[in-house]
């Protein structure tokens, strides 16, 4: 973020050619434990806290820090004209720190509102979707993990971003489209199925509309896509069908007053089934210390045993450093299911520090 | 009265120090209000109101004059802006302002440039620049 002088003056006051190169980065090094639980037995699954669905980071009885620590570099190339590159190579503690890039587009700035981009990158679908590994970003330990429960969290296609104002409102928003197609899908092969899978969303359409008007922020989504699944190479039948329509749909309100702030989460994906989420949080900033609460919710529609889980999060955020915060949380999961357990019940402990740079 | 002295001299600090201009090129007759001068600093506003693109200047976060502009126009803490910046660096939607190291450097760069708009504590004002807005 810093430039020197001379670096500064020369770039705005002569045309250069070549490209700049900027390198930023982030990380999370947090730990913790199931203080206890009761796991989900009759899967064979000890008392457990499910932090992250998409990347199975699983806390247990024995404190560890693996689940949710992680470093990501970003480097971007800015060739001039509009014209930028950027790669995000991820490491985290739940794949063994195996770097991999998580994000590699090109994008190219039509003009000052609008933006193509394509490319890697991360699918855009709850408020703190593309984020999400960015700790020093949000209040939290992490976003609701049975909010953010879906299997899918990147893509490969195009998408085009629009930022602009109309009168005193900020309005930003971005369109997309492209598809995923995960060879071993961990969330359901490591955790679900138990048994390797490969998870396709494809003609995935959808579109973000941001609204901001001083404390307040709206965000309105819809995305479509179609889903086909091999598990063990065979292919999965739905109504007979080796394919399935899903459509989502959320919206985000936000309400920053100052010391006090609201956030809220409300979302609904159509599949065979409605899956329900919310969530809402609550804070207060002393200065540089942020207590809050955070409940969130699951529920999947129908009659019977259905997929329903809810949390209960108490915590505090501490900036402590210019470039560093420290946070600790407490979490209950109550998890109301037998056939569509998840992880059973569970309080945990978890805290960490989350560094930009 | 030793007090006194220490109260009136702490008041007299308070002033000479207490104040940030935001500027511009003297060439600039945009209109500016404080949503347009915060849009502008929160990557939310891309033009001036002429219709030139709008380069924010800002300053290094240690120095007394971004402290102001951060709690005065922006109404956030440093920690907040910066959790708010990473949250578009890193999902390529937006790059925070560049940043001069001190008031000297801003007020090269925005009477060197009429893009440029940027902040100064108000008793670095010079005549090469113009004042739009004093907080």
């Amino acid at each position: 973020m810093k430039l020197k002088t001379t670096l500064l003056v020369a770039a705005l006051t002569t045309m250069t050619a070549h490209a700049e190169i900027n390198i930023s980065g982030f990380a999370s090094i947090n730990g913790g434990k199931v203080l206890s639980g009761t796991g989900a037995p009759q899967y064979g699954i000890e008392p457990s806290f499910l932090a992250d669905y998409p990347i199975v980071s699983t806390y247990t009885e024995d404190f560890s820090f693996s689940p949710e620590s992680l470093i990501g570099l970003q480097v971007s190339g800015d060739l001039g004209d509009g014209l930028s590159v950027t790669g995000q190579i991820v490491a985290r503690g739940a794949n063994d720190y195996d770097a991999e890039f998580e994000w590699a587009y090109i994008s190219y700035d039509i003009n000052d509102n609008w933006t193509l981009q394509a490319g890697k990158k991360r699918l855009p679908l709850f408020y703190y979707s593309d984020f999400y590994d960015v700790g020093y970003a949000y209040v939290w330990m992490r976003p609701p993990a049975d909010n953010y429960t879906w299997q899918i969290f990147n893509y490969e296609g195009v998408n085009l971003l629009y930022n602009g104002s109309i009168g005193d409102w900020g309005l930003s928003t971005n369109i997309y489209t492209g598809k995923e197609d995960d060879e071993e899908n961990k969330l359901l092969s490591d955790f679900f199925f138990r048994s390797p899978t490969r998870e396709i969303w494809e003609d995935i359409i959808g579109g973000v509309v941001n609204l901001s008007h001083d404390w307040l922020e709206i965000r309105l989504t819809h995305m479509r896509y179609t889903n086909k699944r091999f598990v063990n190479g065979e292919p999965t039948m739905w109504n007979g069908q080796d394919s399935r329509d899903g459509k989502f749909y959320g919206l985000a309100v936000n309400a920053d007053f100052g010391n006090v702030f609201i956030l809220t989460e409300l979302n609904k994906l159509k599949l065979d089934s409605d899956f329900d989420t919310y969530m809402v949080s609550i804070g207060y900033r002393f200065d540089e210390i942020t207590p809050y609460i955070m409940y969130s919710n699951y529920e999947q529609d129908g009659e019977g045993d259905t997929e329903k889980h809810d949390t209960t999060a108490v915590g505090v955020r501490w900036n402590f450093h210019p470039s560093a915060a420290f946070k600790i949380q407490y979490d209950r999961v109550k998890d109301d299911s037998f056939d569509f357990a998840v992880a059973g019940d569970s309080k945990a402990l978890t805290f960490g520090v989350d560094v930009v740079f | 009265m030793k007090n006194l002295i220490y109260i009136a001299f702490m008041l007299l600090c308070a002033q000479s120090y207490a104040g940030v201009a935001v500027i511009v090129h003297p060439s600039n007759a945009s209109s500016f209000d404080d949503s347009t001068i915060k849009r502008i600093f929160t990557g939310k506003e891309k033009s001036f109101s002429n219709g030139n693109k709008a380069i924010p200047i800002g300053q290094e976060a240690g120095s007394a004059a971004t402290e102001e502009f951060n709690s005065k126009v922006l109404n956030k803490s440093s920690a907040q802006l910066k959790a708010y910046w990473s949250k578009l660096i890193f999902t390529g939607k937006g790059t925070p302002p560049k940043e001069a190291s001190n008031d000297a450097e801003v007020l090269q760069t925005v009477s060197g440039n009429p893009d440029t708009i940027g902040f100064v504590s108000s008793s670095a004002v010079t005549g090469d620049v113009k004042v739009v807005k004093e907080f």
